[in-house]
């Protein structure tokens, strides 16, 4: 950190030095874990249906998308508040209808089918909101009375929405979990997933029961998009940007385990942060050996900087995960 | 949708005429362009500009009586695609191959295009690069039968640093953050061998994955603690959008330097967040302005929209062949690319911007750079906010010229 001025320093540089590193992790972290927060609130909703339904789907991250284009068009018309409040509903309402009248009907040809059809569906997806809103990202942004520094460390401004989007997950984590554990609905639902015929037989409408939960799971989604997306940017390739790291996550945490798509989420998200901030190289590892030189020499790979493979990092996570614990962190199903 | 009815309707004529005359072929041009996929919508805006740049040529008598064909080809963004289709539109009759986004894919297209020429003596095609910007094409991978269009890495590099050093907006802290490809590290490259002849430091260097980053926070973290007071950065679409975002966000006190912030929708997503900073393009439509407004107004007339982003560079490229192909004479299957190829070294054209012609030594075009700041001011908006480009520095085709690489050995005909 820093090197072109570690030679030399007198006392005082120095500990202003360390503190200005320690505000620098302190960053990374809270960078990391917000990130984190937001790829567990678009992988909670896939997690939760592929548990409950064996249903791995590919349209997962299109719904996230549909939530930012929905909060976007109502925004003008009810103000933030209540877009981000009903873009979830209305992504939910197709959530539902799309496994009423489409997952349903190819549920039975098995796993394959349901892949393919999610998968379609997430290219028609995408190319109607590319007809409705035009090709290039659109200007859906953090209102303005969000928009403020929530603190600052060492001049560097922390913004508010940050913060927001990383409470919004939070309060959402803990919704799901008492809402699974805690209540008459999340017994039926934990029940039908394991014994479903016995569900039906006590009287409960097993279908139904699915139909809600892929819904609820959308509206999940939706709700990241419409917080995320005026965040970040929000066009037509949002669902494909962030769709295969939402795969990652649920892989690595365990597909269906909603504590693994935590653990997961907030995994990844915190590598990535530190690896972007670390000028580490495999030749300085190499140097405590005393092959630094030769390292040098050989350059490649070995003098590649951490920070310029920090988007590999999840994969390589992914990877080993698979090699060492191929049900995931926390996932049941094997 | 009417631009297209109306393309169509001058290539059925075009079959009508030729079918009519039966003498000559019509020449053909493929475009071999990423139509579809998420890269696509840079892909449809090359498209118009090569449909109204042709559809001029056609209005002004075509080539040798007959109007110019093009052939349309979806090379589907990557270099793969671009292979398979290149060849398509060399099987279908195609004498000049046209493509423009992404530097991966023209490093493919120029490849085989050099190697089909050098299986093909005397039955050559022509690539008229539109906009891949990597050094290497007119470097290591220069040959003859390739022409870029565009500014290359070195040219926006320079111009942008030259106009922001003139507006005082260039400190003396660089930092240069790209994507970690053949055009990000050109950028780069280009940035540290400036350094000393503009009085800055290069403080730091960061490649990237390409449009993989969803949070730049940790990035901008790292400019903020580098020093950095300026921001050199080659970065294309999502990956600009975010990072001037989150140093938005980050109350980052540092002016950008890009490449492609007028891209359409960036403007219109980042607002505020882009003001004041710069970015160098071959085009803008307050330098020379009646002259300007007019291409502006016809261009909207044709499309439908104004030509922004890659387009005026585009329809720049296509007058210049179109001059080219005044000079040459139809043959019986189209045209003659060596001929054709050593009339466009010869050829110029005036544009609203200044001259633009092109340099024999590695075919790159030299074109005038207009240096431009995000402002209020500006008299065109940018996607429908208070904001738009206003020119700071016209910097002409001589002075925005940069020196032939040595790695470009051209082997010419003969």
């Amino acid at each position: 950190m820093g090197g072109a001025q570690a030679p030399a320093m007198s006392p005082p540089a120095i500990k202003k030095g360390m503190g200005l590193v320690l505000d620098q992790i302190i960053f990374a972290l809270l960078n990391g874990t917000i990130y984190g927060l937001l790829l567990f609130m678009v992988s909670a909703g896939l997690t939760l249906i592929f548990g409950m339904m064996g249903v791995l789907n590919f349209a997962h991250a299109s719904f996230y998308m549909l939530g930012a284009y929905f909060a976007y068009t109502l925004e003008p018309l009810t103000g933030f508040w209540i877009a981000i409040i009903l873009s979830p509903l209305l992504v939910a309402g197709i959530g539902i209808l799309v496994e009423r009248y489409i997952l349903r009907h190819v549920h039975a040809h098995g796993h394959a089918h349901e892949l393919l059809v999610t998968f379609g569906l997430s290219v028609v997806i995408a190319e109607i909101i590319k007809m409705a809103y035009g090709k290039f990202a659109i200007d859906y942004r953090v209102p303005v009375e969000l928009n403020f520094a929530a603190f600052s460390l060492s001049g560097i401004d922390y913004p508010f929405y940050r913060l927001f989007m990383g409470g919004i997950a939070l309060a959402m984590f803990i919704a799901i979990y008492l809402l699974l554990t805690r209540t008459r609905v999340g017994i039926v639902v934990r029940s039908a997933i394991y014994r479903p015929q016995m569900v039906e037989a006590l009287g409960h409408n097993v279908p139904l029961v699915f139909m809600g939960v892929f819904g609820f799971g959308a509206a999940l989604a939706g709700l990241a998009g419409a917080v995320a997306g005026a965040f970040y940017t929000t066009n037509p390739n949002m669902a494909l940007e962030l769709g295969v790291m939402v795969f990652v996550v649920v892989v690595v945490g365990g597909l269906g385990s909603m504590g693994g798509a935590m653990a997961a989420s907030l995994l990844i998200g915190i590598t990535n942060s530190l690896a972007v901030g670390s000028n580490f190289m495999l030749a300085d590892a190499l140097a405590l050996v005393g092959l630094g030189a030769w390292a040098q020499d050989i350059g490649g790979l070995l003098t590649t900087r951490l920070s310029s493979l920090a988007a590999t990092i999840p994969f390589f996570i992914m990877l080993l995960v698979l090699v060492v614990r191929p049900s995931g962190l926390m996932g049941e199903k094997e | 949708m009417a631009f297209r009815s109306y393309a169509r309707g001058t290539a059925a004529l075009a079959l009508v005429m030729a079918a009519g005359t039966a003498q000559a072929e019509a020449l053909k041009i493929g475009l071999v362009e990423t139509l579809s996929g998420p890269q696509a919508s840079t892909g449809l805006l090359y498209r118009d500009a090569v449909l109204y740049g042709i559809s001029k040529i056609n209005e002004a008598g075509g080539f040798g009586g007959a109007p110019i064909e093009v052939l349309e080809y979806d090379n589907q963004g990557g270099p793969v695609g671009a292979a398979d289709r290149v060849r398509a539109a060399i099987a279908d009759g195609a004498d000049i191959i046209i493509q423009g986004s992404s530097s991966a894919v023209a490093g493919q297209i120029t490849e085989d295009v050099r190697k089909n020429n050098l299986r093909n003596a005397g039955d050559e095609v022509l690539y008229i690069n539109l906009g891949a910007e990597a050094m290497e094409l007119t470097g290591s991978k220069c040959h003859f039968y390739h022409f870029r269009m565009s500014p290359n890495a070195a040219i926006r590099v320079n111009t942008v640093l030259d106009g922001m050093k003139e507006a005082g907006a260039l400190g003396t802290n660089v930092y240069a953050i790209n994507q970690n490809y053949s055009w990000g590290i050109d950028v780069q490259d280009n940035t540290v061998a400036a350094a000393s002849a503009l009085g800055f430091e290069v403080v730091e260097e960061t490649l990237h994955e390409v449009n993989k980053i969803q949070d730049f926070a940790p990035y901008v973290a790292r400019i903020q603690q580098s020093g950095a007071d300026t921001v050199i950065t080659g970065n294309w679409s999502n990956d600009l959008l975010l990072l001037m975002k989150a140093a938005s966000g980050a109350g980052l006190d540092a002016r950008f330097g890009t490449a492609f912030l007028d891209q359409p929708g960036n403007i219109g997503n980042a607002g505020a967040v882009a003001e004041g900073h710069f970015v160098s393009t071959p085009f803008n439509a307050e330098v020379n302005a009646e002259a300007s407004s007019a291409f502006m107004e016809d261009y909207k007339s044709k499309t439908g929209h104004y030509p922004s982003y890659v387009e005026p560079a585009a329809v720049f490229g296509i007058q210049l062949l179109g001059e080219a192909l005044a000079q040459v004479e139809p043959t019986e299957d189209g045209v003659d690319a060596t001929a054709l190829a050593l009339a466009l070294e010869q050829a110029t054209v005036e544009t609203p911007m200044g001259v633009v012609s092109m340099r024999a030594g590695d075919h790159q075009a030299s074109l005038p750079m207009v240096v431009q700041e995000v402002t209020r001011d500006a008299v065109y908006k940018a996607d429908g906010t208070e904001f738009g480009f206003s020119p700071v520095k016209v910097i002409s085709a001589q002075d925005a010229e940069q020196p032939l690489q040595d790695s470009c050995e051209m082997k010419r005909p003969g």
